[in-house]
């Protein structure tokens, strides 16, 4: 059975379909990722996913357990963790506020400064930037806190929105190498990117999503090689 | 430049130009600084030329200074040049048909009695001088020039403040006689203005030399540590003051503290979880009928309990209220729930007022006789009693938004003013802790509200208007942002001050917009700020040096 399982689910806009139809498995410890053009719906499963939006048809089930009618909150409360598009830090609190609040649901204190301490061991930048507001970061190291504040919940699986999303080409490179990093600790990554050939690259696992319908899966090596995900999105 | 200063002296002729065309400079005449010297209006026309004297010859301009003093000089005058007109005008014509406040008396002030030719002469000569005088205090050394700007300031508030002042003076003997060299019956004395000026400057001086000494050796804790006993030395001066004052200052004093208290809950709302809420006069109006529903002495009361009975009450339906108004709010963000709210709070007063509520509540007539709560066999019948009420109120407000700000929920407030979306991701209960924001904002509301009844006795539909609201936000504003020293700060200078200066009751609100916009312009944060605060409306400066380099692209503010 996959950690997270995804069963024709349909979402809604008001009256516009954005997903009409979406089926996927993410097993456990793998980096699976989910490629598309501008509007194919790729945040909007995310957003489903994490309970931000609800589907008007369809199941959802993480670990076995199905997601209908829980909250956001309760969501994350079971490992299931989002790091939303565009680096949406806690830009008035200082970095150091914002790990902490991705701990919010734990209350294990000795566990969540060991936590802390590993954080800052993955990215010794926001060692020097504990201090700071958030939103006085540069855009790489805003990404960095976002993704920090996300493994301080300790997830089992991290749903990432675009993480490379207007960075400079050397920062995403160690962006992906974070990712894999963190899918070699045991956490399960669903990534969503406009940057096909990188996500497809380190994913074990690919679907291609085009306006609110899967039209293609496979392993991810083997969609880079193929024909159309070549002329569509890798030119 | 000289096309720059007589610009610069221009615009701040027209700030008095429009001051006396209003009828603000007038008033302002009315009361004396140093008796039969210089008043009010006339100190303020003076500051403007000093102004103008200021912003004309910066000390980076490319001038040499004798020019800048020139350019001070220049701006001065052309300072005065618009009110010189104005006289001018006056004279030809008869504009007090149109506006009312250009009299006579006005004309006498603006040519200090020396008649047409040499009035205007005078005034543009005084300009001159008051240019001159900023151009030179802007090319003075910073310490002196800060004497002289403390001794002024303490003469204008010994000045201003001399009716009160003397009231706390009025004792035989030693202090009176020191009473009676400072102050004639109306105003300060000219040698009580000198002395005051010149202790001010020194105390000031030595002050500001002590503390440069100090201040190079003392780490942030220590720094931080001084902060706190100054506030506490504030708050304890706030505390004994009443008592020795007497009951005028304790009446002002006893609404000030009220605005402390809802200016606190208010910024747990807006502060900390960042609802802009403008239906808050709401809860206030809950608590205040609450608690005349519950003890007072006329037909409509359910109930007579004793105060400390029916406050708890009050609270608790003031929670209620809360989270009531809460709910349908709940998915509204930003201005839009400041509207809504807004709308709620106009609703309960119009309920009130309605033909189907009126049996209950008294309709516009309101609800009378209130007694006063008593403690054991002591009423707390003064103004000066019912303030420390407050204090003791606003102290466990104090405390209660102290501890909240770095506890969970605090924490979790603070994670949805900045991105909902995210603090629900992160596991933050949404529903639950905007109605924790509501229910306890509007529980300190009912407090305030439940102070209030007994405080005048009496509740009417119409003190409870969208103004309270309104007040109590743009107290936090000036005060600063989600500081408990700021609110206290703020609602001495938004409450108390206009209700010392009584006589210019009517400019209020003129004052009002005018001092919030020029917070606004020089100090967004206010004006004891948070900590918090200060970082995030001057921590980019720093940042951004530190950033040098770090990454190409920079970060992209969402």
């Amino acid at each position: 059975m996959a950690l997270l399982e995804i069963d024709d689910i349909h979402v809604f806009y008001d009256n516009i379909q954005a997903l009409k139809g979406i089926s996927l498995d993410v097993e456990a410890n793998r980096i699976v990722t989910l490629v598309g053009g501008n509007g194919a719906g790729k945040s909007t499963t995310l957003r489903a996913i994490s309970g931000l939006l609800h589907p008007r048809q369809g199941a959802i089930r993480y670990d076995g357990r199905p997601l209908a009618g829980l909250g956001a909150h309760d969501i994350a409360a079971m490992g299931l963790v989002h790091v939303p598009e565009g680096r949406r830090i806690f830009g008035r609190l200082t970095v150091d506020e914002n790990l902490l609040m991705g701990a919010f649901t734990r209350r294990d204190r000795k566990a969540i400064a060991e936590d802390k301490e590993r954080m800052m061991t993955l990215f010794p930048r926001l060692r020097e930037r504990l201090r700071q507001v958030a939103g006085t970061l540069s855009g790489g190291e805003q990404q960095m806190v976002a993704t920090a504040r996300a493994m301080m919940a300790r997830p089992r699986l991290l749903l990432m929105d675009e993480p490379s999303m207007g960075l400079a080409p050397m920062v995403v490179e160690q962006v992906f190498e974070t990712i894999q990093a963190i899918n070699a600790q045991g956490v399960t990554i669903l990534l969503v990117e406009q940057n096909a050939l990188m996500a497809l690259t380190i994913a074990d696992q690919g679907y291609v999503l085009e306006s609110g319908e899967i039209v293609l899966s496979g392993p991810g090596r083997d969609l880079i090689d193929d024909e159309r995900v070549r002329q569509a999105y890798l030119g | 430049m000289i096309r720059t200063a007589i610009v610069r002296g221009l615009l701040f002729g027209a700030v008095g130009l429009h001051l006396a065309v209003v009828g603000v400079l007038l008033m302002l005449h009315q009361r004396w600084i140093i008796i039969d010297t210089i008043s009010l209006g006339q100190a303020v026309l003076v500051l403007l030329a000093i102004g103008a004297g200021v912003m004309a010859a910066p000390t980076n301009a490319p001038e040499a200074p004798p020019a800048r003093l020139l350019f001070g000089l220049i701006a001065g005058a052309a300072a005065s040049l618009p009110l010189a007109a104005l006289m001018v005008a006056m004279d030809l014509v008869r504009l007090q048909a149109v506006f009312i406040a250009l009299s006579h008396d006005l004309f006498e002030m603006l040519s200090f009695d020396l008649g047409d030719f040499l009035g205007v002469l005078a005034l543009i000569g005084g300009g001159a001088v008051g240019g001159l005088a900023g151009a030179v205090l802007q090319h003075t050394p910073p310490g002196i020039r800060r004497a002289v700007i403390a001794g002024a300031a303490a003469v204008v508030v010994a000045g201003v403040f001399q009716e009160l002042i003397q009231l706390m003076l009025q004792f035989e003997g030693l202090i009176g006689d020191i009473r009676d060299f400072f102050y004639t019956w109306e105003g300060l004395s000219p040698q009580g203005a000198a002395v005051v000026f010149a202790i001010t400057a020194i105390v000031s001086q030595v002050r500001s030399a002590a503390s440069r000494r100090n201040q190079a050796a003392l780490t942030d804790q220590q720094r931080q540590r001084q902060r706190m006993i100054r506030a506490l030395l504030c708050l304890a001066g706030l505390a004994v003051l009443p008592a020795l004052a007497g009951s005028y200052i304790g009446q002002v004093l006893m609404l000030v503290g009220l605005f402390i208290l809802m200016g606190m809950c208010l910024n747990l709302d807006v502060g900390l979880a960042g609802l802009l809420d403008l239906g808050f006069v709401a809860f206030f109006a809950v608590g205040a009928y609450a608690t005349a529903l519950l003890t007072a002495d006329n037909p409509h009361a359910l109930l007579h309990l004793s105060y400390w009975a029916a406050m708890p009450i009050a609270v608790l339906l003031s929670i209620c209220m809360g989270v009531i108004f809460g709910i349908p709010v709940l998915g509204v963000r930003g201005d839009y729930l400041a509207v809504a709210t807004m709308g709620l709070g106009e609703i309960v007063r119009v309920i009130v007022l309605s033909d189907f509520a009126s049996p209950l509540l008294g309709g516009a007539q309101g609800l009378l006789q209130i007694p006063k709560p008593a403690l054991g066999g002591f009423t707390l019948g003064s103004p000066v009693s019912l303030f420390y009420l407050t204090l003791v109120a606003s102290g466990v407000a104090a405390f209660v938004a102290w501890r909240l700000e770095n506890s969970r929920l605090g924490r979790a407030w603070m994670a949805l003013r900045d991105d909902e979306d995210v603090a629900q991701a992160l596991g933050i209960n949404l529903i639950r802790s905007k109605l924790m924001a509501y229910g306890l904002g509007a529980a300190f509301a009912g407090l305030a509200g439940s102070i209030f009844a007994v405080m005048l006795g009496s509740v009417y539909p119409s003190s409870f208007q969208l103004l309270i609201s309104i007040n109590v936000l743009a107290l936090i504003i000036v005060g600063g942002m989600g500081s408990l020293p700021g609110v206290a700060l703020g609602s001495i200078a938004l409450i108390g001050l206009p209700e010392l200066l009584r006589e210019f009751g009517e400019y209020r609100y003129l004052f009002y917009g005018a001092v919030l916009i020029i917070m606004m312009r020089l100090r967004p944060e206010g004006l004891w700020p948070s900590e918090a605060r200060r970082r995030e409306l001057h921590g980019s400066d720093e940042s951004l040096a530190l950033d040098a380099g770090s990454d190409l692209l920079p970060a992209q503010r969402t």
